[in-house]
């Protein structure tokens, strides 16, 4: 008896012990975003002069790494680059879990989660945050419409409502169609959520154009970065999953390239913003250079998150090895995270006065709670134990199943096109 | 096991690190502002005005106003001099001398406010808090009308309700710096704010004199009653004053002794209202560099361990092959 | 639809039809903006800094009338560098700017302009996002970060509440007594010289110093003080033109 229950128990593997942690950290943020729920956002240590912190870096983030689903999309459907589907497969249903964690943090964030629908009802259009809004709803919809021929493969839905399946594999006819709409709704709230801080005229830092620029430009760079992460690292640990290098080194070979260009933006950026004097901005921007923040600014953002991956992405020699180039699309994403967050901080640490004569300038804090920090991980968590069963269950990452079933006829119609 | 394999393990750790040195970084978490939560009187009482306005009444009812003709003090000084009707001109609402009876026992909110319109919620009772209003049971030989004339308070329209809370019949509390430490005076201090800076440095404030003990002496002479004192309310200080305290000094040498006064400059306050503290200088922002540091050497020690580890995962490992293969 | 039958035109096609929504959907708004009509009163508030003592008795009563929690302040009292020995404060009530930026900024218009000129909040509708908070200049917004449910201890020294207390989870922040003002309409009084129907804070104040009004009416006492003396808003250069006015202190002897 007691063997036979003994052996019932699942054996230990690495997979096993990865889903039992991530379980384990989800298990702490719901504990504490229960606590968020009941005692209200006095448990954070946001404050009136810090309204935003920790969890509104995870949905920038969160929604930044989703970029590689329009942007590949784009890529496939668009541009013609066909053999790119099978990895737009991947990014879209990175996309779909991205914008999923957006939308928990935010339910968090907001003071009266229960009104989360209100900014769908009551429409202001000159606000940003509406726009945004609107947007991640619109684009999260055409999210599930192009992750449903994914869905439509699990065994079980195959076995149990063959119907549905049929259906919601059928959507893949509208795929062009989506990813124009979801470019359209991308390009807008990508770039919206970096002038959502821009068009603030109170806070000098960030009242400047190319903040949205920025942000669209890292989002897709960050996007695209982890889906090839993600893709990789899948096929490294299991043997079935069976990936297309070339693609995957050539995505990466772009992103290198994109580095080049999202350095170049940032540096004019944080440059211009050096020449002569003006209250707030001057002082945030030492905040990221020689103050508190220089750490995430110089390691995080530049050397780590844009010198170190654009060389080993750009030097053939490393590329081609996976450990770099793995190494530098993990660090693209912690660059991007940290210019998230240092966006974020920089602008409100500083506070203007609004006194008359001459403007002074004093310093906030902000150090996020025990609790943002566990409700932010469990989140986080989330985020990689939904794209680990994906990538197992769901068969996100695979490269072999296009040249099969429907595509195969597309496939040879590419061919027969005279170029 | 392959370098990849490696450095996933070594990620974990660099994880595991990363993440504890943000926890024991944030261990220390805020305490909690308590909330202060008075204590509300509870008056009893039919009177109409209390069903909508009934935290005044509470503070109403058990204040002199309240309690005019009910006060022991009251009571006993009247019942000793006859019951004569004319304190009751003041001391109750609507005396009639023809009948000796009243209304409303105390100074009722009608007493000040005026009979109550028939729709009133909808009808205001407007108060005009003038001084002649208090004036009229306040007059001078109950109160020092004249003194209160000459004061620099009348002179500038200030009116009795900005010291006194008329309902409670009492001074009103101030909040912050001025009000708990400084009983009465504080109301003083909290407008005379210059006088905030230089008083505390004084002998006087040192040996326990607040502002009233000098600008606020008692006109009538001690031994009549307790309430119609009489308080000098044109706050201003005279030579009797001085020697109330100091009279057998009066014709001794001048005190030589020399009080430092500290320059005081008036530093640039920005009190501001919500949440968030400001300072003049930025403060560390968050453990996160250091959590990445931790992380890094986490990552470091995991290249390390890892090998030790993959020796027992293949134990792990060929056991289950062993056991797959005998199956 | 078959495959691969998604070209170059259809791409145009549904570009053309985004720009189009697009541009009609600017036009909506167009027209919204331009029949944001002016009332026939535009309420503005003076303060008279030579007058201000900073006795903080405004922040009291404004706690008291509005049931504002004890660490939030509408109307704050800011002590401002001295002049010839003297202290200057600047009391801070919502500046109800003409072009706020919170209302601009706000997801879902819980804050918008009543046709008199108040910006106004709609607690009713607020999601507590605080992007009003990153947005506005003087720091006159507050968010509930806990529910205020003990008794208010300034209740009822310094007046009794005469509107609903706002729950945890949202932005609140000075009304200029819109609830004072609206029922002084209603019997007939005037805003600004009747007590009944002036903000609290301009009632309290025991040295005169806060002056309500109407500037549409060129008689009224604030339209006479702004063409009297010289005076000034905050942060003007932000193109917010608010609706409080100061009236700077004199140094002594001028």
């Amino acid at each position: 008896m007691m063997k036979k229950l003994a052996l019932k128990l699942p054996k230990f593997t690495p997979w096993l012990g990865w889903v039992v942690f991530l379980c384990l950290v989800i298990g702490a943020g719901v504990v504490a975003g229960l606590i968020v729920f009941w005692k209200g956002l006095s448990v954070t240590n946001l404050t009136d002069l810090v309204p935003w912190g920790l969890w509104i870096a995870i949905d920038l983030t969160s929604i930044a790494i989703s970029a590689g689903a329009f942007s590949l999309c784009a890529g496939v459907y668009l541009i013609g680059l066909k053999r790119y589907q099978p990895v737009a497969r991947t990014a879209t249903f990175i996309g779909l879990i991205g914008y999923s964690m957006a939308l928990l943090t935010l339910l968090m964030d907001i003071g009266r989660p229960d009104r989360f629908w209100h900014a769908i009802v009551y429409w202001n259009k000159h606000s940003l945050l509406w726009e945004v809004t609107m947007c991640v709803t619109l684009y999260l919809t055409v999210l599930v419409f192009e992750t449903m021929p994914i869905f439509a493969k699990m065994e079980w839905l195959k076995k149990r409502f063959p119907k549905l399946a049929k259906i919601m594999n059928g959507t893949h006819h509208y795929a062009p169609y989506l990813a124009v709409v979801g470019l359209g709704l991308s390009m807008l709230h990508q770039s919206s959520l970096g002038a959502m801080y821009g068009v603030l005229k109170a806070r000098p830092l960030w009242y400047r154009p190319d903040i949205s620029v920025l942000f669209i430009y890292s989002a897709v760079a960050a996007g695209m970065s982890v889906t090839i992460f993600v893709s990789m690292l899948s096929a490294r640990l299991s043997k079935k999953i069976k990936v297309d290098d070339t693609l995957l080194e050539r995505v990466a070979y772009f992103i290198g390239w994109m580095l080049v260009g999202y350095l170049y933006f940032r540096f004019w950026d944080a440059l211009s913003m050096t020449y002569t004097y003006e209250p707030g901005r001057t002082e945030g921007l030492r905040l990221l250079t020689s103050g508190p923040l220089s750490f995430n600014f110089w390691v995080g953002e530049m050397l780590l998150g844009i010198v170190i991956p654009m060389i080993l992405l750009l030097n053939n020699r490393t590329r081609s090895l996976p450990v770099w180039r793995m190494l530098a699309l993990a660090l693209v994403v912690g660059g991007v995270v940290a210019y998230r967050w240092d966006t974020n901080l920089s602008g409100f640490l500083v506070v203007l006065s609004y006194l008359p004569g001459q403007p002074v300038i004093t310093y906030t804090k902000y150090v996020p709670s025990l609790i943002e920090f566990l409700a932010g991980f469990g989140v986080v968590a989330y985020g990689f134990l939904a794209v680990s069963l994906g990538v197992r269950y769901l068969k996100v990452v695979d490269h072999t199943e296009e040249i099969e079933e429907e595509h195969a006829h597309e496939l040879e119609l590419t061919k027969t096109i005279p170029v | 096991m392959t370098r990849l394999e490696r450095f996933i393990l070594s990620l974990i750790f660099a994880l595991l690190v990363a993440g504890l040195t943000l926890v024991v970084a944030n261990a220390q978490t805020p305490d909690p502002q308590t909330p202060v939560a008075p204590t509300t009187q509870q008056g009893t009482t039919e009177s109409r005005c209390g069903n909508c306005h009934s935290d005044f009444q509470n503070t109403w009812f058990t204040g002199a106003h309240g309690r005019a003709n009910s006060d022991p003090v009251f009571s006993e000084s009247w019942a000793e001099q006859g019951k004569p009707g004319a304190c009751l001109v003041c001391h109750v609402t609507g005396y009639d001398p023809a009948t000796a009876t009243w209304q409303q026992d105390g100074v009722s909110c009608e007493a000040c406010h005026g009979p109550a319109p028939e729709d009133h919620p909808n009808e205001p009772m407007p108060v005009y808090r003038t001084a002649d209003l208090c004036g009229r049971c306040h007059s001078d030989t109950r109160f020092g009308w004249e003194e209160w004339k000459v004061s620099a308070h009348y002179q500038r329209d200030m009116t009795c309700t900005v010291c006194h809370d008329p309902h409670s019949a009492s001074l009103k509390t101030i909040e912050g710096d001025y009000g708990q430490t400084m009983d009465a005076s504080g109301l003083c201090l909290n407008c005379h704010k210059d006088y905030s800076m230089e008083f505390p440095y004084s002998i006087h404030s040192q040996k326990g004199i607040k502002c009233v003990d000098c600008h606020l002496r008692h006109l009538g002479d001690s031994s009549s009653d307790e309430i119609h004192t009489m308080p000098d309310h044109s706050f201003t200080a005279n030579l009797s004053t001085c020697t109330s305290c100091h009279a057998d000094q009066m014709h001794a040498p001048a005190d030589t002794t020399v009080i430092p006064i500290e320059s005081t400059v008036t530093p640039l306050v920005v009190e501001e209202s919500g949440s968030g503290t400001k300072t003049e200088t930025p403060s560390p922002v968050s453990p996160a560099g250091y959590a990445g540091l931790a992380g890094l050497i986490g990552l470091a020690g995991g290249m390390v361990l890892s090998p030790w580890l993959e020796r027992w995962y293949r134990r792990a490992n060929n056991s289950k092959e062993t056991k797959n293969d005998r199956e | 639809m078959t495959e691969n039958n998604f070209n170059r035109r259809d791409f145009l096609k549904i570009t053309a039809v985004g720009v189009t929504a697009l541009t009609g959907l600017r036009m909506i708004d167009r027209a919204e903006a331009s029949s944001g009509e002016v009332g026939a009163h535009q309420w503005a508030m003076v303060i008279d800094q030579s007058k201000c003592i900073g006795c903080g008795y405004c922040t009291l009563a404004c706690r008291a009338h509005n049931d504002v929690p004890q660490d939030i302040s509408w109307n704050q009292v800011i002590q401002v560098e001295d002049i010839d020995g003297k202290d200057v404060f600047i009391p801070r009530p919502c500046m109800h700017c003409a072009k706020a930026p919170c209302v601009d900024v706000c997801p879902v218009k819980a804050s918008y302009y009543r046709p008199d000129g108040i910006v106004m909040m709609d607690y009713d509708r607020c999601i507590g996002c605080r992007y009003c908070e990153a947005a506005c200049p003087y720091n006159a917004r507050a968010f509930n970060w806990k529910a205020f449910t003990e008794p208010n201890p300034v209740v009822p020294e310094w007046g009794q509440p005469e509107v609903e207390r706002r729950g945890r989870g949202v932005v609140e922040k000075c009304s200029f007594c819109y609830q004072r003002i609206d029922r002084g309409l209603e019997l007939g009084l005037t805003p600004g010289v009747d007590e009944g129907a002036t903000p609290a804070c301009v009632v309290i104040c025991p040295v005169g110093a806060r002056f309500f009004g109407d500037l549409k009416d060129p008689e009224s006492n604030v339209s006479k003080l702004l063409r009297e003396r010289v005076s000034y808003q905050l942060r003007i250069d932000l193109g917010t033109s608010p609706r409080v006015y100061y009236l700077p202190s004199e140094p002594q002897g001028a």
